[in-house]
């Protein structure tokens, strides 16, 4: 057996009751190992194409990891996959709190959920058993009221109101972490499924227990050592970004017109450690504790993450700290995604400015921002259309032009004409308008420390594969996408502040060989069978050590590979082309500032890199010979 | 080669303003300064005569943007500043 899993995964179907183990042969677990990757693949091979996301044909599956709540460091997400009714594309919705361990704890490695209750119903699973129950007293309730009635000892993925009302982009909320994005939420309202609670006392199998607890306490140290994961975060969490952000004209302002602002310093994450932060919170095993605990109403709440305070901070021309927190609020209790709330309010702000619809919310003014994120979620008046995103909005008011999605899916707060190969990541996201799934390219053209030029697409289309491929198999493994940082090591950062001619160097290297580092990703992993330093990939050697197998550096990089390539399969199935991978005028065709020629997304000049670096045709469809390479079977 | 707005007499400071972000403005206890500098090391040497030894861990690793551009895509330290030039200097970050 392998190590780390507990090797049943649960199916329930809502319509019937119906309970079953589902099995998953270990071909599929060292494949597809867990999280993303496996979610993907049971979604594939359960989901047939053209079914509608919000009908009880639609597949909700949760996923863990084998290192899930095993000890390793930051390594407890939870993954939620599921055909998205924002969107129509496949969506992997990972998310920090503790559902993940407590569904381990109960015996399973995921969840598969089918069906649609008659009425609605929470599902309790536990080691001894799995029962549907009666939610009628939970409906309606808000995301903090239902988990406080249900039992405290157990974990939680939980809808509120936007979710039952089937907003479409509605999240998932577990303690005060969310499963953001593409309306997850909705698609567990569409089943009448108010919550999932899990708990128990097992726990995997390790095969080597004692050699493995050292290395998760080595990674402990490691992240503790290092300046991005010990200091920054800690002390601004993910906020940390918005002052460097407005610096390099990355920042969405008036609904991604301009990329800077002179106001947001007033809603960066040193004005909310210097006024509002009370401590600082962690997910279950982590040692970041990145998270913000803010006073908001009297009460003690998470406060803003970095997307939240730009969507609903300079993109609606708003510089009112507390608001935003009360905002951040709002919507969690409902159950919103705020990055997708934000963008819907910019774009309605604008076409209210330019006549298209009638509105009272109007850019700078707050006041009335806390009813239409009421009417969102209960879908009232103008929130009716609001609650299906600004693609729909779009089609039906006009204003194509500067509705900010790609593939329905709402971009959240990084303008990428202030770093173009970020904005070719937007447009060639899977799940659509994502900076995590886009690879986070921004990271090397604006706000990491090792910076390319960002206005160029020279090597861009390399480098979106580069990070889309570590961000996946680091996902993939159930790990913080911020246990990454470590590839960054300090005293390469160390070499690269103090030497211009390192700087220089690091840039060009990364530039002018970022297409070949793509490419050279797709070597077999046989051709590259090292472990890899420590230091900068902890998670490879605590995965081999937690599942007992060979994982090596290529196994890792072909895992990330692999995982993205199933995800587009989907897509492809479900009828996605290039033409899908785009972005609106206002990104590739309006410069964002005057003086900079560069300053558009220039998509044409590297998508066709960009899809045969990834071993597409010019379709974006995977080849044949690809899918082979990385032993995909359609 | 130089650009024209770097292309300056190298004995002219011009008033340029500093803006310090996340540690290091911890450590500084304030949020940037003015001063007269002419390139961007002596705007560095300012900051460590300002806020002493204290600072310099914090500087070690930082990204220094003039204008919300890295300095690694201009001169490096050597880069020529002018008259209402940002200097804003970066811990290496996490988020998002």
């Amino acid at each position: 057996m392998l190590g780390g899993y507990m090797g049943r995964v649960l199916e329930v179907n809502l319509s019937n009751g119906e309970r079953r183990l589902y099995p998953v042969s270990r071909r599929i677990r060292e494949l597809y190992v867990g999280n993303k990757g496996l979610g993907t693949r049971l979604l594939y091979d359960l989901l047939p194409p053209g079914v509608d996301p919000l009908s009880p044909d639609n597949i909700m599956i949760v996923t863990t990891a084998p290192m899930t709540g095993t000890g390793a460091p930051s390594t407890n997400r939870v993954n939620i996959t599921t055909k998205s009714p924002l969107t129509g594309a496949i969506v992997n919705s990972n998310s920090g709190g503790n559902f993940g361990v407590h569904l381990k704890r109960a015996g399973y490695d995921a969840l598969i959920v089918r069906g649609k209750a008659p009425k609605p119903v929470y599902l309790k699973i536990t080691e001894d058993e799995v029962s549907i129950e009666d939610a009628k007293e939970l409906w309606g309730l808000d995301t903090h009221e239902t988990q406080e009635k249900l039992p405290k000892e157990m974990g939680k993925l939980v809808i509120g109101p936007a979710g039952e009302n089937l907003v479409k982009f509605a999240c998932i909320v577990s303690q005060e972490r969310v499963n953001g994005r593409a309306g997850v939420g909705a698609v567990m309202g569409s089943k009448n499924l108010k919550a999932v609670i899990a708990g128990g006392k097992m726990k995997p199998y390790i095969p080597d227990e004692e050699a493995y607890r050292e290395t998760c306490k080595a990674w402990r140290e490691v992240l503790k050592a290092h300046p991005a994961t010990s200091q920054q975060l800690p002390s601004y969490g993910t906020a940390s970004f918005i002052n460097i952000c407005n610096a390099t004209f990355t920042m969405p302002t008036r609904n991604f017109k301009y990329g800077t602002w002179e106001e947001t310093e007033k809603v960066s994450g040193e004005s909310l450690a210097e006024k509002y932060l009370v401590k600082n919170t962690a997910c279950y095993g982590c040692v970041i504790a990145c998270g913000r605990q803010v006073e908001v109403q009297g009460k003690k709440v998470k406060g803003p993450e970095y997307e939240t305070l730009g969507m609903l901070g300079p993109n609606i021309l708003n510089s009112d700290l507390k608001a935003i927190c009360e905002f951040n609020y709002q919507a969690d209790l409902l159950g919103l995604d705020t990055i997708s709330l934000g963008n819907v309010l910019g774009f309605v702000m604008e076409a209210g400015e330019k006549g298209l619809l009638k509105t009272e919310l109007a850019f700078g003014k707050i006041d009335n921002i806390p009813q239409a994120i009421e009417d969102i979620a209960y879908r009232r008046g103008l929130g009716e259309d609001m609650a299906e995103g600004v693609r729909f909005l779009s089609q039906k008011y006009g204003g194509k032009e500067f509705a900010i999605h790609s593939k329905g899916l709402e971009i959240p707060s990084y303008e990428p004409r202030g770093a173009v190969g970020h904005g070719l990541g937007y447009a060639v996201s899977c799940r659509g308008g994502c900076h995590l799934q886009g690879g986070y390219v921004v990271y090397l053209e604006a706000n990491g420390p090792i910076t390319v030029d960002p206005l160029t697409t020279r090597g861009k289309p390399g480098l979106v594969v580069m990070n889309q491929t570590m961000l996946e198999a680091v996902s993939t493994l159930g790990c913080c996408n911020f246990t990454i940082f470590t590839m960054l090591m300090p005293k390469l950062l160390e070499l690269n502040a103090r030497s211009a001619l390192v700087a220089k160097m690091l840039s060009l290297g990364f530039l002018y060989s970022g297409n070949l580092l793509g490419k050279s990703l797709s070597m077999p992993s046989w051709t590259i069978p090292v472990k890899p330093p420590f230091m900068m990939f902890p998670q490879v050697k605590a995965h081999a050590q937690c599942t007992g197998t060979n994982f090596t550096m290529g196994k890792f990089i072909e895992l990330g590979q692999r995982s993205y390539n199933i995800d587009k399969l989907f897509n492809v199935r479900e009828g996605f082309a290039a033409k899908d991978d785009s972005l609106p005028e206002r990104l590739t065709e309006e410069l964002q500032r005057s003086e900079e020629p560069n300053s558009r997304v220039r998509l044409a000049e590297m998508l066709p890199t960009y899809y045969k670096i990834r071993g597409w045709d010019q379709e974006g469809r995977p080849t044949d010979k690809t899918l082979k390479r990385l032993k995909i079977e359609r | 080669m130089r650009s024209p707005e770097e292309d300056t007499n190298d004995t002219f400071e011009a008033m340029v303003e500093v803006k310090l972000f996340a540690t290091i403005r911890k450590v500084a206890g304030e949020k940037g300064f003015k001063t007269e500098a002419s390139n961007v090391q002596e705007v560095l040497e300012e900051i460590y005569r300002k806020y002493g030894p204290e600072i310099r861990s914090e500087m070690a690793y930082c990204t220094i943007l003039v204008n919300g551009r890295n300095i690694a895509h201009l001169r490096g330290k050597r880069t020529r500043l002018k008259e209402g030039d940002v200097i804003s200097f970066f811990p290496p970050l996490a988020g998002g």
